[in-house]
C-alpha cells in the first residue's frame, strides 16, 4: 500500500515539474518601425531589468500619429515559455494590457498599444510569461 | 488461451449466482493528467439486483484532493457560456465570446462529496463501475489567478466554490468528481481499480472580475484523467 501511495505521488510529481519548451523565436527581429518619421513623438521611456532571469534592453513609447507604440531597442531576453508583453498599473501586473506574444528574444521590435490608456497610470512594461505567472523583467516608464 | 478465455467467461456466469447482495468497498485512487492530479478516498456501498444480482446502484462518500498547476479555469455559470439554464443546455454550444479565462497558478481543492453509483458485474472477480459525485462542499486555500480578457487582464484572489451540486451540464456547481472504471478483486479482501476520471473544479473570485456580458465571479476547469487504485472490502 504504502508503495502505491508512493508511485503515485511520485508520478505526479515528476509530470508537474517537467520541462517546459521554450516557445518563443530565438531569431533576432528588427522591426521596421521609425520614430524619426513624421507626426512621431517619444513620450516614455524606460530601461528593462531582468527579475530573476536575464532581460536588458530600452523601452521606448512613441506617439505615431495617434498610435502608442511600445518599441524594445535594444533588447535580449532570456527564454521561456508563453512570453507577453504588458503594459501594467503596477508591478505585479494586478491590472494590465496585454499587447502580444513577445516576438523575438532578442531585435528590435515595436507593440501596438490598443486604445489610449493613461501612461500615468500604465507606468511598467514586462515581459511577462503568462502560463506560469512569472515576471522575466520589468521597466518603469519615465518622461524622456 | 482460448481455454484461459473459455474458464473465465464460464468462471464468470457460475460465480455470477454467488455474488452477495451488498458490497461495502473503501477505494483509494489516483488520477494524473497535464500538470494536475488528484487523490481520492471513498467509500461505497453498492447494492446488487437484478435476476443475477450483476446489476448494480449504490451510494457513498467520496474524499478529493485536486492539485493543479498553471490551470486555465474559464466562465463556469450556464446562463453565459450557453445563454440559458434549461434542460436544453446540455444540447447547447458554448458562446466564445461570453467566455473568459482565469490562470490559477496553484489550484488545490478538496471535496466530500455523496456519490451515487452504477455498475454491472461481469463476474465476482471484474466489477465496472461509473460513478459521480452529487452534492457536497468544498474547501482549499486561495489562490492567485490571471484573469484574461482578451487585450486587457488583472490579477485576482479566488477560493473554492464552497458548495456543489450535480445538475445538468454547466449549471453544476462547484467542485465534482465522476469516475468510469473496472474493478479486479484479487482476493476477497483486495482488488484493484483502473480507468478514467473526469473531474471539475471551480473557483469564485473575490470579485466579479469578469463584467460582460454580464457580472461573473465563478470559473471552471474540466480535467479528464487516468486513474488507478486500490479497493479494501469490508
Amino acid at each position: 500500500m504504502k508503495t502505491f501511495i508512493f508511485s503515485i505521488i511520485t508520478i505526479i510529481a515528476i509530470t508537474s515539474c517537467g520541462e517546459v519548451d521554450d516557445n518563443t523565436p530565438m531569431v533576432p527581429v528588427d522591426d521596421d518601425f521609425d520614430p524619426m518619421e513624421m507626426g512621431t513623438t517619444l513620450i516614455k521611456k524606460g530601461t528593462l531589468m531582468g527579475i530573476g532571469h536575464t532581460v536588458t534592453g530600452d523601452v521606448k513609447v512613441y506617439n505615431s500619429a495617434g498610435q502608442l507604440v511600445v518599441v524594445f531597442d535594444p533588447f535580449s531576453s532570456q527564454n521561456g515559455p508563453d512570453l507577453k508583453v504588458y503594459l501594467s498599473k503596477d508591478e505585479k501586473a494586478m491590472e494590465y494590457l496585454n499587447l502580444g506574444a513577445l516576438k523575438s528574444t532578442t531585435g528590435k521590435q515595436s507593440y501596438d498599444v490598443s486604445g489610449m490608456p493613461n501612461l500615468d497610470q500604465y507606468k511598467f512594461v514586462m515581459v511577462w510569461c503568462q502560463e506560469f505567472s512569472v515576471l522575466f523583467g520589468i521597466a518603469e516608464l519615465q518622461m524622456p | 488461451m482460448l481455454l484461459t478465455t473459455a474458464q473465465f467467461f464460464i468462471q464468470s456466469y457460475v460465480t455470477a449466482q454467488e455474488l452477495p447482495s451488498t458490497f461495502k468497498i473503501i477505494d483509494l485512487d489516483g488520477a494524473i493528467g497535464d500538470t494536475q492530479g488528484t487523490l481520492t478516498l471513498s467509500f461505497n456501498l453498492d447494492r446488487n439486483f437484478g435476476k443475477r444480482q450483476r446489476l448494480v446502484a449504490g451510494l457513498g462518500a467520496r474524499f478529493t484532493s485536486y492539485l493543479g498547476k498553471n490551470q486555465y479555469y474559464i466562465t463556469a455559470p450556464a446562463e453565459l457560456t450557453s445563454g440559458s439554464t434549461g434542460l436544453g443546455v446540455i444540447f447547447k454550444e458554448n458562446i466564445d465570446a461570453n467566455i473568459d479565462t482565469f490562470l490559477i497558478k496553484k489550484a488545490q481543492v478538496n471535496s466530500l462529496n455523496l456519490v451515487v453509483t452504477f455498475g454491472y458485474n461481469v463476474s465476482l472477480k471484474l466489477l465496472l463501475r461509473f460513478n459521480i459525485d452529487v452534492i457536497g462542499f468544498s474547501f482549499g486555500k486561495s489562490a492567485n489567478g490571471n484573469y484574461i480578457n482578451g487585450s486587457e487582464g488583472a490579477m485576482e484572489s479566488s477560493d473554492p466554490t464552497p458548495f456543489n451540486l450535480l445538475l445538468v451540464s454547466d449549471n453544476d456547481k462547484g467542485s465534482l468528481n465522476s469516475e468510469f472504471f473496472a474493478r479486479y478483486l484479487l482476493n476477497h479482501k483486495w482488488g484493484v481499480k483502473g480507468g478514467i476520471q473526469f473531474h471539475f473544479t471551480e473557483y469564485t473570485t473575490d470579485t466579479e472580475v469578469q463584467q460582460q456580458p454580464a457580472p461573473n465571479d465563478r470559473f471552471r476547469n474540466k480535467s479528464l484523467m487516468f486513474m488507478a487504485g486500490v479497493s479494501f472490502k469490508l
